[in-house]
């Protein structure tokens, strides 16, 4: 039995350093900044930024990849050029992540790559729900079996019956 | 003993038993009847959507109709230790299936025959040219249906929780049976020419041969006792 | 056959078991951490990582139930009917949750949980077949023809899954699906393996499950029955005037 237990502990130990390794991953993807954020800081290394595109500003050529628009927050709007792949998700009142860097000489935040603002839950809430009963499921036949044995090698069954005697009288 | 008198006889016994009794069919065309008033209810349904709705409905009464009537089938072998004896007697057992496969088919069709003009009275249906086609697609889908249910219905016949247990197995099972048998009649009953629903008629057929020839086997393991 | 079939699983199961940890491990690693997220699904992609090897996996158990089944109507063998219930137990646990992420998966990619799509239909289908089969088990009073008529039914309802997912499939392409699209995922080399990799653990841990459940249905039984002659010998020896020695509490 105490194999048993060892074996889960060391499953359980490696299962926690994977998620917070996942965790870890994630996160870069969860820090983003807000189009406020950018106006005051205008950082010139590449962020993410999460906000509504306005509406009545999007214009350009969404087939060959170039858009303008401007991403509005709680309070300041920010002023986006898109150049990249053609976007898939652009649409005018929708809340996207996008990702560039801020160009001081047009005053404006240069993105090369739009991306939907990720939900998590979903990939959280899938794996547990995918791994954990079937988890429990096995470690509670292993405990059975191992339970099972013990109660057979302690209960002698398998010691040579002794013949009865019948009385033939 | 003669593989085609042992189902000569046994769908005869069965007959003549329900000739005698009339229970078995009268029970089932009143339960159709009150399925009929319960969906009328259900639905509150203008001329286009009865159209739309009622091959569905149709097969619904049908098939819980029939799984009352496969229940009755061997339940009725209880008394009078029937079912022993079937177990035990030197007859081909797979003789034995068809012959209460033929009982059952027949039964399920009588009851069909008889609510069908019903189902067109109360829903204000349009089928005269339609009859021989709609005749071929009862009798292929009950057939589909009987393999099975008779198959499962000596399985269910002796364990608990029998009346609900017939259902629970055979209803996954029919699935393509009831999707075949809704489709193709919904198509003849709009008039459809043949060729847009043929492929149903097909897929039935196909799995009237498959169940069958299964039952018929399997049958050898379930009448063994 | 009982005492070399448990004396091989004994054997076999450690080995398999930890190859499936290990692939499993392995697997998450590299499906969460390693590989990148999809072009049009985003993150969400990665439940494909679990969801898809449990669906296989799934399928693989109802294959085993099924050869399992012939087997037993074949040769008789009682710890070929403990496999069978065991295969039918778990398949019908991956089964449901197959379904259930999967309908998690749906929900962010087709903004659905739930189509009347072929496959997605067969196997909820497949669900209710192994939910039939263990009720069967469970109502049946007699063992002997509790195996045999489990048998039956998991190999008619094995030869009629194919049928189902025809018909379903027939049935969609004449009623149009709803206006979404189904787009798939764009596989490249970097998520086939993780996909591999995890499919494989879970294959390997579906046969460490059946070596165990086998083996504690088995062992269930054994205990049973000798618990039940053990009652038996006390009544007789009573009668006789001489007690054995080696008795356990009944």
């Amino acid at each position: 039995m105490t194999g048993l237990y060892l074996r889960w502990s060391a499953i359980v130990i490696a299962a926690v350093v994977i998620a917070a390794l996942t965790f870890q991953d994630f996160e870069q993807h969860l820090t983003s900044l807000t189009p406020e954020d950018v106006v005051s800081l205008q950082p010139t290394r590449v962020v993410r930024v999460i906000g509504l595109v306005k509406g009545g500003t999007l214009r350009g050529d969404l087939e060959s990849g170039h858009a303008n628009f401007e991403l509005a927050g709680q309070q300041d709007t920010l002023p986006v050029q898109y150049d990249g792949p053609p976007p898939e998700n652009l649409r005018e009142l929708k809340t996207l992540v996008v990702i560039g860097a801020w160009d001081p000489a047009s005053g404006t935040f240069l993105a090369h790559d739009l991306a939907l603002v990720t939900n998590y839950g979903y990939v959280v809430g899938a794996y547990l729900i995918g791994l954990l009963p079937l988890a429990l499921f096995l470690l509670g036949m292993e405990r059975k079996v191992a339970l099972l044995y013990r109660e057979i090698k302690e209960s002698k069954l398998y010691e040579p019956e002794t013949p009865h005697h019948v009385d033939t009288r | 003993m003669p593989f085609f008198n042992v189902i000569r006889w046994v769908a005869w016994k069965d007959l003549i038993s329900e000739v005698r009794s009339r229970e078995t069919i009268s029970s089932m065309f009143f339960f159709a009847l009150i399925v009929i008033l319960v969906f009328s209810f259900s639905f509150s349904m203008d001329q286009a959507a009865a159209r739309e709705l009622i091959a569905g409905i149709i097969w619904v009464a049908f098939a819980f109709t029939g799984i009352i009537g496969l229940g009755k089938s061997f339940s009725a072998e209880l008394q009078n230790d029937c079912l022993e004896h079937l177990q035990i007697s030197p007859a081909s057992k797979g003789a034995i299936y068809l012959g209460k496969l033929a009982a059952n088919l027949l039964f399920m069709l009588i009851v069909e025959v008889i609510l069908f003009p019903m189902f067109v009275i109360f829903f204000n249906l349009d089928v005269v040219e339609e009859l021989p086609l709609l005749l071929l697609i009862f009798v292929l889908a009950t057939l589909g249906l009987s393999t099975v249910g008779t198959l499962f219905s000596a399985m269910t016949v002796q364990i608990r929780a029998r009346e609900v247990m017939l259902p629970i197995l055979l209803l996954p099972l029919a699935v393509p049976v009831m999707i075949a048998a809704v489709e193709a009649t919904r198509g003849a009953l709009h008039g459809d020419p043949l060729s847009l629903y043929g492929n149903w008629l097909q897929l039935l057929a196909v799995f009237d041969i498959v169940f069958t020839v299964l039952s018929f086997w399997a049958f050898e393991w379930i009448l063994d006792s | 056959m009982i005492g070399s079939m448990i004396k091989w699983m004994q054997r076999y199961e450690g080995w398999v078991g930890a190859g499936g940890g290990l692939c499993i491990l392995a697997g998450l690693y590299l499906g969460l951490v390693v590989s990148p997220p999809d072009y049009y699904q985003g993150e969400v992609v990665r439940i494909m990582y679990v969801h898809v090897p449990l669906v296989q996996t799934a399928m693989l158990a109802y294959a085993t139930l099924f050869v399992g089944s012939l087997w037993y109507l074949w040769k008789r063998d009682p710890i070929v009917d403990n496999l069978c219930h065991a295969a039918a137990g778990i398949s019908a646990f991956l089964t449901a949750l197959g379904l259930i992420t999967g309908s998690i998966w749906a929900k962010p990619t087709w903004n659905t949980w739930w189509t009347w799509d072929a496959r997605l239909v067969s196997f909820a289908v497949m669900f209710l077949i192994l939910a039939g089969y263990l009720m069967l088990r469970t109502f049946i009073d007699d063992p002997e023809r509790e195996a045999r008529y489990a048998a039956v039914f998991a190999i008619v309802g094995f030869v009629d899954l194919p049928i189902v997912h025809f018909s379903v499939e027939w049935w969609r392409t004449l009623h149009q699906p709803l206006s979404f699209s189904m787009r798939g995922v764009s596989m490249s080399k970097d998520m086939l393996i993780p996909l591999g990799v995890m499919t494989v653990g879970f294959s390997l841990m579906f046969f460490y499950m059946v070596m165990i459940r086998t083996q504690m249905l088995y062992l269930d039984h054994l205990l049973a029955a000798k618990k039940g002659r053990l009652l038996s010998r006390v009544h007789l020896s009573s009668d006789v005037g001489s007690s054995p020695s080696s008795l356990s509490t009944p």
